[in-house]
């Protein structure tokens, strides 16, 4: 092993060991515990914290800047960043925030780090052109034998309570009065043009989107939302995706 | 007319940045913070880019690092610099990056003759890829380190000599450096070779609040004015060079960062048309 590799093993240890023991051998004697090194091992964690609370604006504001600033530091020491590119960084942290027994005082934590997550990443995902209502004026038959091809943003999940509603509302400028309903609902979150868009899907709208994003055809895909539920308003649901922006292509099949 | 002194490129000013009309007024932004496959960020640089000249100046390659560069860093920062055609681009003289974990900082190491002919290679393997030289930039440094073999400004200097790279001198990172570890910033500065020196940094620093003596690279406020008066005299000896106003915290409005950026502007037109770096072939 060369020296320049025996000195980054050691300062890497020093850093994490709080110690800088591991470099004394580069240090001048009785250099036992430089204040240079607390520096480094701050603008580290500063980095990653700072990293984190970009791309979990909403857990940051939740909890407050120093809440934040202790469990994301903590975060870093286990999970440290694996590329330069921090706006990528954090993949780990809403299943960490889980088991982070300071969290338990709030359930509800990991799924708004989740949300965060997905958010950050509709907003650096791959641009692409949504279709216009005009795209899926075709026969009827046409239209339920074509397979949609789905925004590369575009994320959508089912929650067994209101967490996107409480994910909506953290994030919103002026936050309110903030309560977790019981009721089942989804998400959806896409970034057609230049911002990204999060609103509440239905149990039709998210069946829907599960089908589509299988695979299935437009007609396969409305049939299931019908079947999720049965009083679901098929074509008004159908047009709110189209303005969503979820839609990117048509692969137009073979009517039979 | 050329780039005289520009503004690290802050989102919170994206609207700002892209409506100014200042003179030679040019941006620079870290390359990692745009490694990105699409999205707004990368549309609004593509339109300021469209106004004003663009430097890329990496935080993570990692070039100290007893390591190759990560290809896929390489290939990212060739993506950003074929999109965005840079007039220069820049890296550090320092390491992040090792065994698979990425450190957020500038991290030191002992100047060896061993630690030269690793980070001359580095740069040439990233010169390489790039198919453009390279500015390496001087550290803040904050560890007494023993061990060295060169001066910083000797390393530099048999970087640029071996690698064909260019410097970029943070006007800043020596005042702190040699605050912190007793040396004379102004002999430093005069240690490095003018034809060499394709770009300067200039920053704010503040004292450290754990409390020890070192003073901090903070990018957190204005340009102190000890710091001004080394570069007065840095250009003063080289000539005009193209200059960047640094600011990551507490970063207020955009026209008091234009402020800043307007002295230095009017610094380099007092001593003549600023000499940009030319896109020099790599070195052979």
């Amino acid at each position: 092993m060369t020296d320049l590799a025996r000195f980054q093993d050691a300062f890497v240890t020093a850093l994490a060991e709080r110690t800088a023991e591991p470099i004394a051998g580069w240090l001048p004697e009785g250099e036992t515990q430089p204040a240079g090194l607390s520096v480094y091992r701050n603008t580290i964690a500063k980095g990653c914290v700072d990293a984190l609370a970009a791309n979990f604006p909403t857990v940051a504001s939740l909890v407050g800047d120093d809440w934040f600033a202790a469990a994301a530091a903590l975060f870093a020491r286990e999970h440290p960043p694996s590329s330069a590119a921090l706006l990528a960084y954090g993949e780990a942290f809403p299943d960490w925030l889980a088991r982070f027994p300071p969290a338990d005082e709030l359930p509800y934590l990991p799924a708004m780090a989740w949300l965060d997550w997905r958010w950050t990443n509709a907003l650096f995902a791959p641009e692409a052109q949504p279709l216009d209502a005009g795209a899926f004026a075709l026969t009827p038959e046409a239209l339920a034998a074509a397979r949609p091809r789905l925004h590369p943003s575009l994320t959508f999940a089912w929650f067994d309570s209101g967490l996107p509603d409480l994910w909506l509302a953290a994030r919103a400028p002026e936050p309110g009065e903030m309560t977790l309903s019981p009721k089942p609902q989804g998400v959806l979150i896409v970034r057609p043009d230049d911002a990204v868009q999060a609103r509440v899907l239905d149990r039709a709208g998210h069946a829907f989107l599960a089908a589509a994003s299988d695979g299935a055809s437009l007609g396969e895909a409305i049939t299931a939302a019908g079947e999720a539920d049965p009083s679901a308003d098929l074509a008004s649901l159908f047009a709110a995706l189209i303005a969503d922006g979820v839609f990117v292509g048509l692969d137009l099949g073979d009517p039979t | 007319m050329s780039p005289t002194a520009g503004l690290g490129l802050k989102p919170q000013h994206y609207d700002d940045a892209f409506a100014a009309d200042a003179e030679g007024l040019w941006f620079e932004v870290h390359p990692e913070n745009y490694m990105a496959a699409g999205g707004p960020r990368l549309r609004r640089l593509e339109a300021i880019r469209a106004r004003r000249p663009l430097s890329l100046h990496g935080v993570g390659l990692s070039l100290a690092a007893d390591a190759d560069p990560d290809p896929a860093h390489l290939l990212a920062l060739k993506t950003l610099a074929d999109r965005f055609e840079p007039f220069v681009m820049s890296e550090h003289l320092a390491w992040s990056a090792w065994r698979g974990v990425h450190q957020p900082d500038l991290l030191p190491f002992p100047r060896t003759r061993a630690a030269l002919d690793r980070i001359a290679a580095n740069i040439g393997r990233t010169q390489d890829a790039l198919g453009r030289t390279i500015l390496v930039e001087n550290p803040s440094l904050y560890l007494p380190l023993t061990g060295h073999e060169l001066d910083e400004t000797d390393f530099l200097t048999e970087l640029t000599r071996r690698a064909g790279c260019g410097l970029l001198v943070d006007v800043n990172n020596v005042f702190v450096s040699a605050a912190n570890l007793g040396y004379a910033a102004e002999a430093y500065l005069n240690g490095l070779p003018a034809g060499a020196i394709g770009e300067i940094h200039l920053a704010g620093h503040g004292a450290d609040e754990g409390g020890s003596s070192l003073l901090i690279d903070t990018h957190a406020a204005p340009i102190a004015e000890p710091v001004w008066a080394l570069y007065r005299r840095l250009i003063d000896r080289i000539g005009p060079r193209p200059t960047l106003i640094e600011r990551d915290d507490d970063v207020p409005a955009f026209e008091v960062l234009m402020a800043e950026r307007d002295r230095a502007h009017s610094l380099l037109m007092g001593t003549g048309a600023c000499a940009c770096p030319q896109p020099l072939p790599v070195a052979s």
